[in-house]
């Protein structure tokens, strides 16, 4: 099967199966603890995610990075549970590198999401059980077409198309609300917005969501612990070095201050 | 007819006049390292000959195409499958090819029913620091070598030698020396090559062409001057200062003319 440059195809004739598939339909609450953001602004898409990893009531981690980049030009954020989440980011960075590499060529960004489609739909049984559920945030600088593109998946593996923006996690009831507001009402729409700009909304978007949701990390100052933010253009995936991220949190987003 | 030992001693004997034969006119192959990492340089005539194999590894391939895809295939999904079970740094260039592929060239090879595979295969791997740099060299029967400031293929032995013999000559430190000093090396191979093929020699016998003791630059310019005319330099780098976990990238043309003397550069297009 080489041949078609399926890596996940190739993994299964190893034998690999992904995640448990567990007994589904236990009624367990899909918790999705956490809050990762994308939208448009004017050179590309901007990604972000808090840091806070929890189990139940505890606070398991707080240097999670849940901006996982899958390769040069996308970049996928997670929600829900960590260890499915990093499985299916390991197959699609595998997938995406084998492809280029067998076919010599790239695989194309509809081929990227297809591909991240098929790994939520084979994960829905465990994801039903309640030790697998995984909501991610796909966004990624099409090459072909030249332009930015947010997609947004249920856990039964449904892909939808954020022309705007997109939000997941227990926080984004939260921030969706107010980027309606911003990008309707803000004066200018988030997509005519410079990286500066859209690099501080993004830290007051979080730490909005971290303030009505306990699963959700804001800025912890103290620790010098900063959100993920990420960008990707058509020159690729860069991220916020915390330094900068510092500089505009206590310039523009810090109360305190 | 090949129960005998003698017989199949003579039928493997064969085999390799087979396979010299049927590679006497490939393309030669060189790859060395340069302060950023390496260089592989072929020239080609619309199939392509470098290839990525993974994220620090690269592969030049001299004979059949079909045979070296195989082979490529192969490397690629057990580095890929190694890779993501375990994990990138322990994806070898030498794990995969005394554990894969040898013993696969080798078994074809010696099965004289079954058809030999019709390759040479150079293996570049990138270190994690320079002085890790190395090569690997596949021949038609499965030996293998390791080397490693710089290797080559070409269609014998004999050519090799004289190939390696004229690198060795050479000192490479920027990615502009590294590119002339491996398209001189491959008119080094090709021209030997295509004179054993005039002369109507037999395989090592190149061997006895007395060597020009210092092989003249421009000469080996007008060499490479009329080969441009049919064929296309390719050249591929595996970058150590590349962003990112993968390090490979194919040298584009553009760049690569900032790189040749100027009337070699033209052709490229």
């Amino acid at each position: 099967m080489g041949l078609q440059g399926d890596f996940y195809q190739l993994l299964k004739e190893q034998g690999y199966v992904l995640g448990s598939s567990g007994q589904a339909g236990t009624g367990q609450e899909l918790t999705t603890a956490t809050t990762i953001l994308a939208f448009k602004y004017c050179d590309g898409v901007l990604v972000a995610g808090d840091r806070r990893a929890t189990a139940g009531n505890m606070v398991m981690y707080d240097r999670t990075d849940k901006v996982l980049e899958i390769d040069r030009y996308s970049v996928m954020a997670i929600a829900g549970v960590p260890a499915t989440a990093y499985e299916m980011a390991r197959i699609l960075e595998h997938s995406f590198k084998y492809y280029r590499r067998t076919q010599l060529q790239e695989l194309s960004f509809e081929g990227k999401l297809r591909a991240l489609s098929k790994l939520l739909k084979e994960n829905v049984a465990a994801a039903l059980a309640g030790t697998g559920a995984v909501v991610p945030i796909f966004a990624g600088y099409d090459t072909g077409q030249e332009a930015a593109k947010i997609y947004f998946y249920d856990i039964l593996g449904a892909e939808f198309e954020g022309v705007e923006y997109a939000v997941s996690g227990s926080g984004s009831s939260t921030i969706r609300g107010i980027l309606h507001y911003l990008n309707t009402w803000g004066g200018q729409p988030l997509s005519a917005m410079p990286e500066e700009q859209a690099t501080i909304q993004a830290l007051r978007l979080l730490t909005s969501a971290a303030e009505f949701d306990s699963a959700t990390g804001g800025v912890n100052r103290e620790a010098g612990l900063y959100p993920i933010i990420k960008f990707i253009t058509g020159s690729g995936v860069r991220m916020m070095p915390d330094l900068q991220l510092r500089a505009l949190f206590e310039s523009r987003v810090s109360r305190s201050a | 007819m090949y129960e005998e030992p003698y017989r199949w001693v003579e039928a493997v004997g064969n085999r390799r006049q087979y396979l010299d034969d049927q590679l006497k006119e490939g393309t030669p192959v060189v790859g060395v390292a340069y302060e950023r990492g390496i260089l592989l340089m072929t020239m080609s005539k619309g199939t392509l000959k470098l290839y990525e194999i993974y994220d620090r590894l690269a592969l030049g391939g001299m004979g059949h195409p079909a045979d070296l895809e195989k082979l490529r295939f192969n490397l690629l999904e057990m580095a890929h499958i190694e890779g993501f079970n375990r994990s990138v740094s322990d994806v070898t260039g030498s794990r995969l090819v005394k554990y894969g592929i040898t013993p696969v060239i080798k078994q074809a090879f010696e099965e004289v029913f079954k058809a030999p595979f019709i390759v040479k295969i150079l293996l570049a791997e990138l270190g994690q620091k320079a002085e890790k740099d190395g090569f690997l060299t596949i021949n038609y029967d499965g030996t293998f070598e390791e080397k490693d400031r710089y290797a080559v293929l070409a269609a014998t032995s004999a050519v090799e030698e004289k190939m390696m013999g004229y690198l060795r000559q050479q000192s490479i430190v920027s990615l502009k020396e590294a590119v002339d000093v491996a398209v001189r090396t491959w008119a080094v191979g090709d021209r030997a090559q295509r004179s054993a093929l005039e002369d109507g020699q037999g395989h090592d016998e190149a061997r006895t062409v007395p060597d020009q003791q210092v092989i003249d630059a421009e000469a080996l310019y007008t060499h490479l001057r009329r080969c441009i005319a049919e064929k296309t330099i390719e050249c591929a780098l595996l970058d150590r200062h590349v962003q990112g976990p993968s390090k490979y990238r194919a040298l584009e043309a553009d760049e690569l003319r900032t790189m040749l003397p100027t009337d070699l550069s033209p052709s490229l297009a």
